[in-house]
């Protein structure tokens, strides 16, 4: 077990867990970007910055990453301190700099203080902050059809050789996890078009609402070893008849 | 004149190929090393087939053939020149040295003429700052000399 003192609240939790982790399990809000529950922990935007101190110390707290810290006996962390606003207003200032068209940062920012960046403002109108958590999903579903390409300030998330993603399913995860809206795509009942590439539609059998990509499907199926006809039904059909079974097995018992 | 082209025969990429282990991810660098050696460039074709054989999946190559500046997409030139940018070259008259390749070739910095014979780029210091302006000619050092003449030089009989 391990207790410590996050903005004067005295929080427990277990090894292995991270300041962030430890914040949130309390109700205390830290601002993040490139964190998500579901994948590991990446440390690239910086906005989860928080202070840190060991109960014995006698000299400054240090400034950390929550989202990497690990969770420690004794500490003072702190949350929205002077120095962490600061900390926090420089890593907007610089994200404001590289996406100035994000509405998202720059809501973000203004709600931090940071009307403006003090930077030189990037022109390429890319709202893309680098956060990789695009890149991060799609490896972690097991796709791996997109990434980070270049390096620098050229740095940007492609498609292998900026063509059609061959290994693209077509499941949005990337879109969607988008902290920035950054990545595009188009859908209708019948198709989806993303990364150069457009996809059908499986439709549930029962309502003919679209259910996921046929490419999706065939990926699913294989990495569940099921059989591709096993994906017919949106969840809600299939909620409904093991409902309707329900019921009817309770009908016959009476 | 015929378009130059850099062949890219089966034969060529089977070797590579088969001189890689087979579904050994971290031989992807030495991989691109050896693509870029055999055709100046990292090809399209090579690099989804060095995917393939490494089992790695090919936004992995591109992430990596599009970070390191040892790998190229494009051919590069079969002199590839390297005008060193430090201070000390710089004083030395590299930024003359460099315009004279450029101008001369009609290329811009990071060019490569359509011939596919030169390529010029500029490199942050090399540490051979006694030299100055130092000049890497496909990774051998030139240098101690009048920029003007070095450039003749460097470009044979070229104008
Ligand atoms: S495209 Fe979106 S998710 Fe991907 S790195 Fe950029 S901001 Fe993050
Ligand atoms: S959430 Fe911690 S660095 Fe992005």
């Amino acid at each position: 077990m391990i207790a410590m003192d996050i903005d004067g609240r005295r929080v427990v939790t277990e090894e292995g867990r991270t300041l962030l982790d430890a914040a949130r399990e309390a109700g205390i809000d830290i601002p993040t970007l490139c964190h998500h529950e579901a994948l590991e922990p990446f440390g690239g935007c910086r906005l989860c910055v928080v202070e840190a101190a060991p109960a014995d110390s006698r000299g400054p707290a240090e400034l950390v990453i929550s989202c990497l810290a690990p969770a420690r006996d004794g500490l003072v962390v702190r949350t929205a301190s002077e120095r962490v606003k600061e900390a926090r207003r420089t890593v907007l200032d610089l994200l404001l700099a590289r996406c100035p068209t994000s509405d998202v940062i720059r809501r973000l920012a203004a709600e931090h203080g940071v009307p403006r960046t003090s930077f030189p403002e990037s022109t390429d109108g890319s709202k893309c902050i680098l956060c990789m958590l695009c890149e991060r999903v799609c490896a972690k579903i097991g796709a791996h059809a997109i990434g980070g390409a270049g390096k620098s300030r050229g740095k940007r998330i492609a498609a292998p050789f900026d063509l059609a993603a061959e290994d693209c399913i077509g499941c949005l995860a990337c879109a969607r996890i988008c902290p920035t809206g950054h990545i595009g795509y188009e859908e209708t009942d019948d198709e989806r078009k993303i990364w150069g590439r457009t996809f059908r539609m499986v439709k549930c059998e029962v309502t003919g609402r679209p259910l996921m990509t046929e490419e999706q499907r065939s990926f699913e199926a294989k990495r569940a070893g099921l059989p591709e006809d096993w994906f017919t039904k949106c969840p809600e059909s299939k909620r409904r008849e093991t409902a309707e079974t329900i019921a009817k097995a309770f009908e016959e018992v009476r | 004149m015929s378009e130059p082209a850099i062949v890219i025969d089966a034969k060529r990429v089977s070797d590579l190929l088969d001189r890689l282990p087979a579904g050994e991810a971290s031989a992807l660098p030495e991989a691109l090393r050896a693509a870029q050696a055999a055709f100046r460039h990292v090809p399209r074709e090579v690099a989804a087939a060095v995917a393939r054989r490494l089992s790695v999946p090919a936004s992995r190559v591109f992430g990596l053939a599009t970070f390191h500046g040892e790998f190229s997409l494009f051919p590069k030139g079969e002199v590839v020149l390297k005008v060193c940018t430090g201070a000390a070259c710089h004083g030395r008259g590299a930024p003359t040295l460099l315009d004279e390749l450029l101008s001369k070739l009609g290329i811009a910095s990071g060019g490569t003429t359509k011939d596919l014979k030169f390529t010029v780029e500029t490199t942050n210091c090399v540490g051979a700052c006694a030299m100055a302006p130092v000049v890497s000619v496909n990774g051998e050092l030139r240098g101690n000399a009048e920029p003007s003449a070095m450039a003749k030089e460097l470009l044979g009989g070229r104008s």
